[in-house]
């Protein structure tokens, strides 16, 4: 009696197993992608809508089927801009088999640039640091780099400046992020950038930039430069305001008019510094919600379906995680379509050809991302805005500055 | 000379609302000798509350400022009695300890928000025209901030003078076993101290997110960035929070007016109070208000 039982159950198990072979075949491969940034502590305000748009957009292509029946598992893990707990999460992302990093801060991609050599890991940071790209082969920049974004500000300073030579200071975060692209405006300006570079301030905790500010205009500075993310911005400009020193029209005379690349715009800093914000100029790659579009639609479209709020709906930074996440989307669709198998070398080469009739558009960019060996920067154009009535609008069409290529 | 007076002024105005923020920590000080290393967590927390009471309650700034006064004192208070009043004659290194503790468990819950990762800004509420005299302008956020500060500075110092239980609180801090002894209950006094740290700490937070906006990471920063008030000015003397507040505010905006962008120089503004604090305190190991207790054996 027992030997029958032991029988039919083994026989029942194996029909199980057999039953069940097929559905596991038609379940796809699970393709692992790991993200590793500071959903909290420093620059979280940027890391959160960005973590919000890598998830969502990951989630948007597997509830669509849109790599087949393959999934992808983004994993996400918060770092606190920790550069240590970023080395942590991505060594534990290898043993997990990733395919594919996404990194986030400047100082951490700096730190494990090596480590990417070594694993022969393809990487897209939310850093656009040039130096990131520096003896390296696996880093690629989403879209332009912060030095080609302080570079093209200055250009349009140059351009449309009245008068004699432009002073302008630059105000920059107190970081390898914000010190990142200083040497290489001080670059364009020795290879003929018309242009006097008056000072360079490192911003504190401050509660007041009066004597900052009272000194950049004793000085005759005409232009702000800003790198760094959006509350000290928005304390200086409520301060500049407040000293009657904001430019109500571009290089309006005895006034300063400011200016700031990707991470210090946005509509965080219209909610914080609020009217004192009027006339900011502000460049990126991304389409803002402020000017629709297909790819805006299509950021809000997304928002909207997995209930996120207003404020991450409209984020750049939310387009920003989303755009990786389309990136590499579409390297692994390419790679499917060739018959390649799904890794990091497979992944790496597709990255690498994505370029002339292969350029991809991603619909949120003002360009279309192209990289390869000698090119590890996405999207090249920049997009300027300026704050008009409390949202950035358009000023003049997309444009490519014309001296990163003259400084390499 | 405009410049000058612009940078006094400037001076003033940051030094006042440092000492404001200095006040929780000597509160806390002067009746208990432990350092709250969450001071600039319950900073943050008042901040918060304040703007969840007026955008997302509808409540006027002026009486949301008020209730969140009155509900982180309540918050303080039972922090102190959950956490802190079994510590009660344990080594300070203890209590201090249990401080770094409470300044993570209240980052983590600060995280579960909205708050802890998003920017966010007070309604406007005051004129947006400076106030201008003689070519030197102030904001009517920053005056409003001063007036509230010294404000509330002068009526702590009026309670610990004046006041029976200020005296209490003084007495404690002198000490515990002789207020015990003529009855004074010192878990009440430092729960209090507690409350009152609270108190002062949302009002702090309150003025600093109206002027730089609510980010969570700027605001607990300042429970950091007021240290060398409080040792300047002495760990357990009002009058000190105040006169070091105003010291570091002046220093900064010196340095940063007068030093940086010559000489090579840049960022002296932040460097400036710490070189003085060190200098000071070669003199002045007390601080300038602190209390030198001498020992007789």
């Amino acid at each position: 009696m027992k030997k029958d039982n032991v029988t039919t159950w083994t026989f029942l198990l194996a029909a199980l197993c057999l039953l069940t072979l097929p559905a596991q075949a038609l379940a796809g491969e699970v393709y692992k992608i790991g993200l590793s940034l500071a959903i909290t502590g420093p620059t979280s305000d940027a890391g959160n809508p960005y973590a919000k748009g890598v998830e969502d957009y990951f989630k948007y292509v597997n509830d669509t089927k849109m790599l087949g029946d393959d999934t992808i598992d983004c994993m996400i893990r918060d770092d606190q801009y920790k550069n240590d707990v970023t080395k942590r999460n991505f060594e534990d992302f290898l043993d997990q088999g990733i395919v594919f990093y996404l990194n986030y801060s400047t100082g951490s991609t700096l730190a494990l640039k090596k480590d990417f050599e070594e694993e022969r890991m393809p990487v897209l940071p939310a850093s656009f640091h040039a130096g990131n790209l520096v003896d390296s082969h696996y880093i690629f920049l989403p879209i332009a780099s912060y030095s080609a974004q302080m570079i093209g500000l200055t250009e349009y300073v140059v351009k449309h400046n009245k008068g004699g030579k432009p002073k302008v200071a630059m105000f920059i975060h107190p970081s390898a992020f914000g010190r990142g692209p200083v040497e290489d405006v001080q670059k364009a300006v020795a290879a003929g950038l018309d242009v006097e570079i008056v000072e360079v301030v490192e911003h504190g905790k401050d509660l007041d930039n009066t004597a900052m500010l009272k000194r950049l205009s004793e000085k005759g500075v005409q232009y702000v430069l800003c790198h760094t993310v959006q509350s000290p911005v928005a304390t200086m400009l409520k301060d500049a305001s407040s000293l009657g020193l904001v430019a109500t029209s571009f290089g309006e005379e005895g006034k300063i008019t400011f200016l700031g690349a990707h991470y210090t715009g946005g509509n965080d800093l219209v909610a914080l510094a609020g009217d004192s914000a009027e006339n900011f100029y502000w460049t990126t790659s991304y389409i803002v919600t402020s000017e629709p579009g297909e790819g805006t639609d299509m950021q809000l479209a997304l928002a909207q379906r997995y209930n996120r709020d207003e404020k991450a709906a409209n984020s750049h930074n939310y387009a920003n995680g989303m755009m990786v996440a389309q990136v590499v989307t579409e390297i692994i669709k390419r790679a499917k379509s060739k018959g390649k198998e799904i890794n990091k070398e497979t992944l790496y080469e597709e990255l690498l050809d994505m370029n002339g009739a292969n350029a991809f558009s991603p619909k949120t960019t003002v360009g279309d991302v192209t990289f390869s060996e000698s090119d590890h920067q996405g999207v090249d154009t920049l997009q300027l805005y300026v704050v008009k009535n409390g949202t950035f609008a358009s000023e003049g069409s997309p444009f490519t500055p014309e001296y990163t290529s003259k400084i390499q | 000379m405009s410049y000058f007076f612009q940078l006094v002024v400037s001076g003033i105005v940051v030094g006042s609302i440092y000492a404001l923020s200095a006040l929780g920590f000597v509160l806390i000080y002067k009746s208990s000798r432990v350092l709250n290393i969450a001071h600039g967590q319950i900073i943050a927390a008042g901040a918060f509350i304040t703007y969840a009471l007026t955008v997302w309650m509808g409540i006027p700034i002026y009486l949301s400022f008020a209730m969140s006064m009155v509900i982180t004192f309540f918050l303080a208070m039972s922090v102190e009695r959950i956490f802190l009043r079994r510590l009660i004659g344990e080594p300070i290194i203890s209590v201090i300890m249990v401080t770094i503790g409470l300044m993570s468990i209240l980052d983590g819950l600060i995280y579960l928000t909205p708050f802890g990762t998003e920017n966010f800004s007070f309604p406007p509420y005051l004129p947006t025209t400076p106030i201008t005299v003689g070519g030197v302008s102030i904001s009517w956020t920053q005056l409003v901030g001063v007036i509230i500060t010294f404000t509330m500075i002068a009526g702590f110092s009026w309670f610990f003078k004046k006041s029976t239980i200020g005296i209490s609180m003084r007495a404690v801090s002198d000490d515990q076993m002789a207020s015990m002894a003529i009855g004074i209950s010192v878990p009440k006094v430092f729960g209090l101290a507690w409350a009152m740290a609270g108190l002062s700490a949302a009002a702090a937070g309150g003025i600093i997110g109206n002027i730089t906006g609510l980010n969570f990471d700027t605001l607990h920063a300042f429970g950091i960035v007021v240290f060398p008030v409080v040792i300047l000015g002495g760990l357990d003397s009002i009058q000190g929070a105040v006169v070091g507040g105003i010291i570091m505010g002046l220093i900064q905006q010196f340095a940063s007016g007068y030093l940086d962008g010559n000489w090579g120089l840049n960022g002296t503004g932040e460097v400036m109070p710490y070189i003085i604090l060190l200098v000071i305190l070669l003199f002045k190991p007390h601080g300038l208000f602190g209390i030198h207790e001498i020992e007789r054996v």
